[in-house]
Formats: C-alpha cells, structure tokens, sequence
C-alpha cells in the first residue's frame, strides 16, 4: 500500500512529465490571470451607453449614480479584485441589453448546446473528408493537384466569401430556406459543410506535408525491403507518425465548438454562442461582451495546454524540456 | 578607368568575334590540337552565380504565378488610374434620373446606357433636361388619342398603320384596333377602346419603366432642332435610358450609386489597408524580431511576453479595439497590425537565432563591427526574400480580415467604400432577389482575384528565393 502510494506520488509530482505538466499549469494559469487583466482594462474603455439599455433618456447624476451602484467609478484595482473575486464564484454578471437582468452563465448555458452539435459534426465532417485527402495527395500526383487547388482557393479566398455563395446556390440547388430551422434535418446539412471546409484544407495540407516527410524516412525503406504491402506501410507506420502532431491542435478544436462559428452562425441564423456575440456587439451589451471575450480566451489558452500535453503523453519521444518549436 | 578597361575588353571580344567569323579555317587547321592555356581552364572557375538572377529566373520558370503577376500589375495600375479615366461616376453621387428625379436604384449592369437604335432622320419630340445641357430627353410620340376616338388609316401595315389624325401624320401600333372588313381599301376611320399613342414612326421609344420616369434621352449633337418642340436625328443615333454615354458598368446600388465606381474606390481602400498593414508588420516585426534574436538578454523577456500576447485570440482582440474606437480605415489598420506584428517577429527571431552564430558573423565582430552593422549589414539582408514572402501573404490576409470585421458590424462606414462593404452590402440583398446578386459577384471577384493572386505569387516567390532551388 506504501509503495502504491509512492508510485501514484511519484507519477503525479515527481516524474519529468509530471513535473512539465505542472508547470505548464502554473503558466498557463498566470498567463491567464495576466490576459485577463488586459481584457478587462481593454473593456473598461467601452463607451458607456452600453451599460444601461435606456442611455438616452437618463440624466446624468442617474448616470452617475447607476455607475456607482454598479461599482464601474470604483479605482481600477479594486474593480479588477472584485471581478476576479466573482469569477472564482462563478458569477458572471448579468446582461442589460440582450435579455436584461438574466445572467451571462444561464444565456451561456442555453446557447453553446447547438454550437457544440455544429461543431462536432463539421469536425467529424472535417476528418472524415480531409484526412483521406490528405494521405490521397501524399501518394498521387493528380491527387495532389487537385488538392492543391483546393486548398489554395479556400486559404487565400476569405471565408465571408465562399460561405456566401455557398448558402446563396447551396440553398437553392437544394431548394430549402435560407434558415437554419432544428426540425429539418435537411437544413444541417450547409452550415456543416461551410464549416468544414477550412478544416478540411487544413488537415488535408498539413498530413500531406507530414506523410511526404515520413515517406522519405528510412524505416520505411526497410519497411518495404522486408516486403511489408504498400497499404499497411501507410495504414500501420506513416500515417501514424504523421498524425502525431497534428492530435496538438485537435482538444483546442473541441474547445473551440463551444464558441461557435461568428460567420455561419448569424448566416444561418443558429441560435448559437458565435451569433451571439456579434449580437451583442451590434446592440452593445457590455457585460455579455465581457464575459463572451473572457471565455473565448480562456477556450484558447486551455486548448492549446491540454495539447501540449496531450503530445507529451502520447508520444514519449517528445520532450518539452525546450521550447517547443514553431507551429 | 573600370569604363576603359570595360571597353577595351569588349572591343576586343567584339573583333574576336568578327575575325572569327570572316576567316575561313582550312579542315587541318579545324582538326588539329589547340594549345594548352592556362588562362582558358581558368574560366571554368568562375561562375556567375547571382541570388536575385537565380530568383528571378526560378520565379519565371512557374506559369501561374507569372501569369497572375501580370494580372495583379494591371489591377493595381488600373485601380489607381480608374478616378482619372474618362466618363467615371463619383463613388458616392447618388445618381437621379434628371427628368423624374429619382434615384437610379439596383439598375442592372449595362454598357452604355443604349435603349434603341433609331435611324437617320427621326422625327422626335423633345424637351431639355436641367444640367444636362448636351442631352434631350425625347419621345418619338406625337400626341395621345383617346379611347373611342375616330382617326383616319391611310396606310395598312402588319404591326404598324400610318394614320392621319386632326391633320397630323403618324404611326400606331396595329394592336386591338377597331378594324373594317376589308382592310386594303384605305383610308378608312377607325378606332380604339383603349388610349392609343401616335408615333412620327415606326418604332415606340417610350421607356416602358416605369421607375426611371418613362423618359429616353439623346445626345444634342446628333440632332438638329426643328422649332416647336422637334428635333431631327442627322444621323444613326442611340436613345439611352440615362443621358451619358457611359453607362453603369456593374449596374447601381439600392441608393443610385454607381457600382463600378465603389468597386475600384473599394478596392484602392482595401489595398491601401493591406499595403499599410504589410508595411507596418514588417517594420515593427522586423525591430522587435531582430532584437529579440540577436540580444540575448531579452530573449528570455521577450518569450514571455509573446507568449502571454499569443494566447489571446486574434479576432477577439480585433473585435474589441474595432469596438472600442471609432470604426475608421485607420481604426482598421491598426487594430490589424497590432495582432500581426507578433507572428513577423517571432519568425524573423527564429531565422536570425539560426544564422546568428555563424563563422562570417564572428570574423565580422572580430574585426571590430558594431551590432549595428551585424544586424544591418550582417543579417537583414539574408532575410530579404523570406520578408517578403510573408508581406505578400499578409496583404490578402488583412484583406480578409477586413471582410469579417465589416461582416460583424465593426468595419469602415458606408461613404468610405471597401470591399468588405460591398460585399456585406451585397450579401443583404441577395436572399431578396436573384436579378440583384450582381451586386455581391462583381465586388466577390475583384477580391478573389486580389487574394488568390497575392497568396499564389507569394508563395511561388518563396519557392523561387529559396536557394535549394536554385540549381
């Protein structure tokens, strides 16, 4: 029981990962205690209309009195100790415009439902399609025209664009409203893909890339020597090693489904966490405003945490003892 | 004395040349052994090696991009050049029809204006237009008969009589006429249940559009004025919807604003923010990223510190100083430069850490060179072509960061036309109306030609600069 013990303590405090993993923890925590300070200073520079949702009609010592009951005249200092003081407790303010006096964390919790199904199906979608593209464009060259094409269309043309013009004759090839509405299944079907597509192109050209250079590795050779069929060489060794750094990026994808998509969202009008933050934004809601950043950048740094970590786990090849080279 | 000697080598080469082609060598003379030189196995040693010719000549060697170049030249110069070219709308008039005074909204695109042909010699019936000195706004109708009202056929023809009516001679359209019999037998009276217009001929130059007014116009000088209201056309002519002779090249907006107009202006915004952008990412990258390879004392501060920067999300921090300031191209630009700077400074920190310590680096600090100089003379140079790779992406980038900023509401105002507004403009009409999605296409292909041509010569420049290439 002793030894068990020590092994377990060993395991969670004193072997190299661990010990990588616990300080990555305490930066990204100060990281984000730092970010958020500047978000949070950043914000307090808001015009303050969007603080009241009747602006024009108030005088200005009502004004002045509601600013001081909502503690925003307070030194900066002590309005950032009490709004780390509230986000330690959960709160997270309440809306004045949007749906006045609901809190942010109930608004929240009704809308990321929907964004997170989007965001997982084009992900699927996404892995799904550019995945095999990838590995396609890694072995044949008319493969890897094509692909190239693609990919060079959806990096350099802007993605307002191309989701446009696929919800313009999307929609109408087949022949549904330009809406999302939940109970027609049909109407899924656009916003999936629209949202696939960048992830298609960015899975397709970076597997690619890392197939090629595992292709001219030498193990494959030996590989092929040893009489080993073509299909497995790729199915059992180079797609495996190829995919380890891309499984990096793959927990701050997920992530991110929680924020969903600014653009396709408020196209298809998906009653989503994306959308609403451009509605916010529109009717200038300040707390939401706050709140929706503050959770998009945390989503980020997380993200990107647990992939790094992931990658140390998964491959023990890898080690952070350095800086981690470049994305 | 570098010329003289220049010259005197070329003269030299040039009479080598010429007595070598006007001697005649005898076949012994062709097949005998030439001496040994040594100065002759010497030029093999030299090669003529240089990295911008090889660039160069690597760069032509890719079709596309060469191909997209020139499109991208012309673009711009023809950007730049479009406000000074003849016959160009205001990117902001609101344009009216003169005679009506209403706005030419949503009209389709059309080259000229043209509404129809009308041959020499055409009676027409015109009156001036306000600020329009050179133009007549005419209609080739005589006079209106009622319904119900007698007038006299002289000539019967398929679609169109020649009739006479209180002493005016005219056409009508031989449509639901109250016809006799025996039609041949002319004249005859007869008439109509509906109000008939009379024509001077055989052609209706009326604007059946009802929104511009109903009114055609022509141009002065192709007339001649016959008193009393008349003009006659003194050779073939053109009657146009609008009088100009140059039309609405990609149609007008929903206020009457000429499309092309905002199109080109649109576009001169959009470049000038990814110009500016690019320009300012490179300097501040460039500063920073120099100093934080090459001091070693900062290096460790400046991690840090990208690192904290790094984590915050690009279109957040977009989002919040577009919301912030007030929304202005130079809002714009800098809200974009102060996310991009970082991603230029981290890449120039890593190629300099890389060539840092080279040999040619310490025999320059050995014999007595300033950082300064390192940095200048030493280090930048070799970066050249990878800068410019990534101020070639950063131009479509930013173009692209200026669509979504306007899409959310954040970007440039309306007076101030830049493709992103046009597009988001064009973006809001097109679930109307199919008729008025040139409004979002024309504007949607400038950009993409803009971005896919920076993006692919971008990156075929790089290929190009890269000295693995080069053989």
């Amino acid at each position: 029981m002793k030894s068990f013990l020590s092994d377990a303590a060993y395991f969670l405090f004193g072997s190299p990962t661990a010990k990588y993993i616990w300080k990555r923890l305490a930066a990204a925590v100060l990281t984000l205690a730092i970010i958020l300070t500047i978000v949070f200073f950043l914000l307090r520079q808001m015009p303050i209309e969007g603080y009241f949702d009747n602006f024009d009609k108030m005088s200005e010592a009502t004004i002045n009195a509601e600013l001081r009951k909502m503690g925003l005249l307070d030194p900066f200092p002590k309005q950032l100790g009490r709004f780390f003081g509230d986000l330690l407790k959960g709160d997270l303010g309440t809306s004045v415009k949007y749906r006045k006096g609901a809190a942010v964390a109930t608004i929240i919790g009704e809308k990321c439902g929907i964004s997170i199904a989007f965001g997982l199906s084009s992900m699927l979608f996404a892995l799904i399609l550019g995945l095999p593209l990838g590995g396609k464009m890694a072995r044949s060259k008319i493969w890897d025209k094509c692909g190239t094409v693609f990919i060079v269309f959806v990096e350099a043309v802007p993605a307002a664009v191309y989701y446009i013009f696929i919800q313009m004759y999307g929609t109408d090839i087949l022949g549904i409203s330009m809406l999302f509405d939940k109970t027609k299944p049909l109407t899924w079907v656009l916003p999936v893909f629209s949202m696939a597509l960048g992830n298609i192109s960015y899975y397709a050209m970076w597997l690619r890339r890392y197939m090629v250079d595992e292709l001219n590795k030498d193990y494959v050779k030996l590989a092929r020597a040893k009489g080993v069929p073509g299909k497995k060489i790729i199915s059992g060794h180079v797609f495996r090693n190829a995919f380890v750094p891309m499984i990096q990026y793959l927990p701050s994808s997920l992530l991110y489904t929680v924020c969903g998509s600014i653009y396709i969202e408020s196209l298809y009008s998906i009653p989503g966490m994306g959308g609403l933050l451009v509605e916010v934004i529109e009717r200038q809601d300040n707390p939401m405003v706050q709140s929706l950043v503050m959770i998009f950048a945390c989503i980020g740094i997380v993200g990107l945490l647990i992939g790094d970590i992931l990658m140390t786990v998964i491959d023990p090849r890898i080690s952070f003892a350095r800086k981690e080279g470049s994305r | 004395m570098k010329y003289t000697v220049e010259d005197r080598l070329g003269k030299k080469l040039e009479n080598n040349i010429h007595e070598a082609m006007n001697t005649t060598m005898s076949d012994e003379e062709k097949f005998s052994f030439a001496p040994y030189d040594p100065t002759a196995a010497e030029k093999t040693g030299y090669t003529s090696y240089s990295y911008w010719g090889s660039t160069l000549r690597s760069f032509a060697k890719n079709k596309m991009a060469l191909i997209l170049l020139f499109v991208l030249v012309i673009l711009i110069a023809f950007t730049i050049l479009q406000p000074y070219l003849p016959g160009q709308y205001g990117a902001n008039t609101v344009n009216n029809y003169p005679m009506s005074g209403m706005q030419i909204n949503n009209m389709a695109p059309t080259k000229d204006n043209a509404f129809v042909t009308v041959p020499e010699d055409t009676v027409l019936v015109a009156s001036k237009v306000k600020g329009f000195d050179d133009w007549y706004a005419v209609t080739n109708v005589l006079a209106s008969i009622p319904k119900r009202t007698d007038f006299t056929v002289t000539e019967y023809g398929g679609d169109w009589c020649k009739v006479t009516y209180k002493g005016q001679d005219g056409y009508v359209k031989n449509d639901k006429l109250k016809l006799p019999d025996d039609t041949s037998a002319v004249p005859f009276s007869c008439k109509s249940n509906f109000n008939v217009s009379l024509y001077s001929s055989m052609e209706d130059m009326t604007n059946p559009d009802t929104n511009s007014g109903g009114w055609l116009y022509i141009a002065a000088s192709d007339t001649e004025d016959l008193g009393s209201g008349n003009i006659r056309t003194i050779r073939e002519t053109t009657v146009r919807t609008y009088p100009s002779e140059y039309g609405f090249v990609f149609g007008t907006n929903k206020i009457g604003q000429d499309l092309w107009a905002r199109v080109w202006s649109g576009t001169r915004t959009s470049l000038y923010i990814g110009f500016m952008v690019a320009i300012v990412e490179a300097f501040v990258g460039i500063l920073v990223g120099i100093l934080w390879g090459y001091v070693r004392a900062l290096d460790r501060i400046l991690t840090e510190v990208y690192n904290v920067l790094d984590n915050i999300p690009t279109t957040i921090v977009l989002i919040l100083v577009a919301y912030i300031m007030s929304p202005s191209v130079k809002t714009l630009i800098f809200a974009m430069c102060l996310t991009r700077w970082m991603g230029m400074a981290l890449f120039i920190r890593n190629q300099i850490i890389i060539i840092r310590d080279r040999d040619y680096n310490l025999a320059s600090r050995c014999l007595g060179a300033t950082p300064g100089q390192i940095m200048m003379k030493n280090l930048l140079p070799y970066l050249v072509s990878v800068i410019m790779l990534r101020m070639a992406l950063a131009i479509p980038s930013a173009i692209g960061s200026e669509v979504f900023i306007t899409y959310i509401g954040l970007g440039v105002p309306l007076d101030t036309p830049s493709l992103g507004n046009l597009i988001n403009e064009g973006r809001k009409l097109f679930s109307g109306a199919p008729s008025l999605r040139y409004q979002l296409i024309f504007p949607t292909l400038v950009l993409s030609v803009i971005t896919i041509s920076f993006y692919i010569i971008g990156n075929a420049f790089a290929d190009a600069a890269d000295p693995k290439n080069h053989l």
